[in-house]
């Protein structure tokens, strides 16, 4: 459809920022976008839902008014009464400000969790139109630089990783020597980029995310390679589909490349959900290969007896925090849970939990906004409550950001926590010869380097 | 041409308007694209969707409606009304040959359903953040739905007021496809999609029967 009969008579001077994020909205304007739109009935039950909103209870934090940002503007260029009558349903033509306000509120105010949707009784996809919004702020360059920043480097470094292959290959060489000490075997090796390896692990920036599920798979005997690249996606983030793309193509090549069979991801929400059901639908045939979190293999290493864990290593009380994107976004909510059980002895459960559990605040790309830290601690006040009712020490998460958050959270409203993935918590119940090193991964963990 | 005629057509014009409205506006959301789904499921995205339009619905199964019983069920009863209205108006020639009490208990039905639209209004206009929500289409669309069902309770209980029955029943159907009311086309979707999500990726329902897990 051109775009003259697409969209209605507009001033001559429209800006570009406000033309290009049109564009996107017509874009995007999908069978889901769209019934999204027109479906909600504004009855503003889900506000309570939003972690934002629990935390203050403002109108600006109420799911719908945020998703009436994006509807006005579409009722401005679709609706019929809409256009004849824009005061009738608020509509408004987009401007700048406009759009700048839309972008701030998309990138700051909410996280994605999808909580609001499963709480509404139509089942309005608000995030779908947060992810919208921050597509066309990316499109209108009112997207937070940072993100772009990340982005695009990663785009960059799989066009030429060659220029970072030593010194990450030198790292490796590095935890190599520590794996053989914990293991006790001298030839326990970190097999980067191994043609003919059955999985591709990839992890995340930092040693944190190589070490314990290198431990892992040692000692499972599985047949396994690193991968030179980092899940994390910060296309996904920005809403940019081509972006995010570009960045999972690396790993995508990788993969076909070195013939592997499956592609197992590091403790990381949004990479799961970029990897296992996104990624798909943009590669077609040419994703030949299955996706899983390493948290379903260590389930699975577990349940089939491959490891061997030893509960009483943990012996202080765990909660379990669901990261919104592996529990009410992917369904992993009882595999967790599963190696939990096998790895410590005394697990609370937080109320609400599973994918009823509130989000940490730290989703959405939130965690890498400096500009946003306060606005993203004061909204994880009511996960922050959550765990303090627990009475747990230590909080377990599968998400690298909900990490870097509930570390934040426990300094901000001293919780007296330690915050700890579940692969690290396996490693300590393996009951290792050298893993007396371990114990310094009881502290919280600090904000991870950002990749080059 | 006497009143009740006129009226009527008046009503039949609605629904025409609301029928091919509807049926446009479908026509116009079939048109976009639909999203591909090529990630091998988790679940079974059929159990979702049948998730999505029975115990999902139920109070008790969502939060926002445990914490906003009383409001959750205003919004039934107010939808039960408004689909008990329009069986009554399809079947007003037929009236007469009702039973007595089955007319009285639907005029019940009807009259509490106006009184849960008049709720609905007042809340819209008491709660903030509500009125704060609320555009003048959300005002128009609950008070043509209350006069509607008042005037389908006040017709069954007396017959003379069968032409405001028909006169707002026409006014109501033909905003339907114009104002917010055609949630009730989009509902199906936005549920259909839900339940698809959280079938295939096996989100919901929960492996174990729901009375067996605490509520949570």
């Amino acid at each position: 459809m051109s775009e003259s009969v697409a969209m209605p008579t507009r001033p001559a001077a429209m800006p570009e920022a406000v033309k290009a994020a049109l564009e996107v909205l017509e874009r995007q304007l999908n069978q889901p976008l769209q019934t999204a739109l027109e479906v909600c009935a504004r009855c503003g039950l889900c506000a309570e839902a939003c972690h934002y909103y629990r935390a203050e209870p403002s109108l600006e934090h109420v799911p719908a008014f945020r998703g009436e940002a994006l509807r006005r503007v579409y009722r401005r260029e679709h609706d019929f009464l809409s256009r004849l009558f824009p005061w009738w349903t608020r509509a408004r033509r987009l401007d700048e400000q406009t759009l700048a306000q839309m972008a701030e509120m998309a990138f700051s105010q909410c996280t994605l969790c999808r909580r609001c949707t499963f709480n509404c009784p139509l089942g309005v996809d608000t995030p779908l139109m947060m992810r919208a919004i921050r597509a066309m702020a990316t499109a209108a360059g009112h997207a937070p630089e940072i993100l772009v920043m990340l982005a695009d480097a990663a785009i960059e470094q799989g066009r030429d990783p060659e220029m970072y292959r030593e010194g990450f290959l030198e790292n490796i060489r590095g935890l190599e020597q520590e794996l053989r000490k914990i293991t006790g075997d001298p030839d326990a090796r970190i097999p980067v980029e191994e043609q003919g390896a059955k999985v591709l692990y990839v992890p995340l920036a930092g040693a944190h995310s190589i070490l314990p599920p290198a431990i892992i798979f040692h000692q499972a005997r599985e047949s396994w390679t690193l991968s030179l690249f980092q899940a994390a996606n910060y296309g996904a983030f920005l809403g940019d589909v081509q972006r995010a793309k570009a960045i999972a193509k690396r790993i995508v090549d990788e993969a076909k490349r070195l013939g592997v069979q499956e592609i197992v991801l590091a403790e990381c929400g949004h990479a799961y959900s970029v990897y296992r059901w996104e990624a798909p639908n943009w590669f077609g045939s040419d994703y030949a290969f299955r996706v899983r979190s390493i948290v379903e293999v260590m389930a699975e290493y577990i349940a089939g007896g491959r490891i061997t864990l030893d509960p009483s290593a943990n012996l202080k009380a765990i909660t379990y925090h669901d990261s919104c994107n592996l529990a009410r976004g992917a369904g992993l909510i009882e595999e967790p849970r599963l190696v939990l059980r096998a790895a410590a002895q005394e697990i609370r459960e937080m109320t609400p939990n599973r994918e009823q559990g509130f989000c940490c605040g730290g989703g959405g790309g939130l965690v890498a906004l400096l500009e946003y830290e306060e606005r993203r601690l004061r909204a994880g006040k009511p996960k922050a409550d959550q765990i303090r009712e627990t009475g747990a020490r230590v909080v377990v998460a599968a998400c690298e950001n909900c990490r870097l958050q509930i570390g934040e959270l426990n300094t901000r409203y001293a919780l007296g926590i330690e915050v700890s993935s579940l692969a690290d918590l396996v490693v300590r119940a393996m009951r290792l010869p050298g893993a007396v090193k371990q114990e310094a991964q009881d502290e919280p963990v600090e904000r991870v380097p950002v990749p080059a | 041409m006497d009143v009740l005629l006129i009226t009527r057509i008046a009503a039949l014009i609605g629904l025409i308007v609301a029928v091919l409205g509807l049926a446009l506006r479908w026509g116009e959301t079939m048109s976009r694209p639909a999203p591909v789904d090529c990630a091998p499921v988790r679940g079974v995205p059929a159990r979702g969707v049948f998730y999505a339009f029975t115990l999902g619905m139920a109070p008790w199964t969502k939060e926002s409606t445990r914490l906003h019983v009383g409001a959750y069920l205003r919004g039934v009863g107010l939808h039960v009304g408004i689909f008990a209205g329009l069986a009554a108006t399809a079947a007003s020639p037929y009236w007469a040959a009702m039973p007595p009490a089955l007319r009285g208990g639907v005029a019940l039905v009807l009259a509490i359903s106006a009184l849960l639209g008049v709720a609905g209004s007042v809340m819209r206009l008491r709660e903030p953040h509500l009125r704060a929500l609320s555009t003048a289409d959300d005002h128009v669309s609950i008070l043509l739905v209350t006069l509607f069902l008042a005037a389908g309770a006040l017709a069954l209980w007396q017959p003379r007021f069968a032409p405001l029955l028909y006169l707002t029943a026409g006014v109501m159907l033909a905003y339907i496809p114009l104002g917010k009311t055609r949630h009730c086309m989009y509902f199906f979707l936005a549920r259909g999609s839900f339940g698809r999500f959280i079938g295939r990726r096996g989100v919901l329902p929960p492996a174990t029967p729901l009375v067996a897990r605490r509520i949570r």
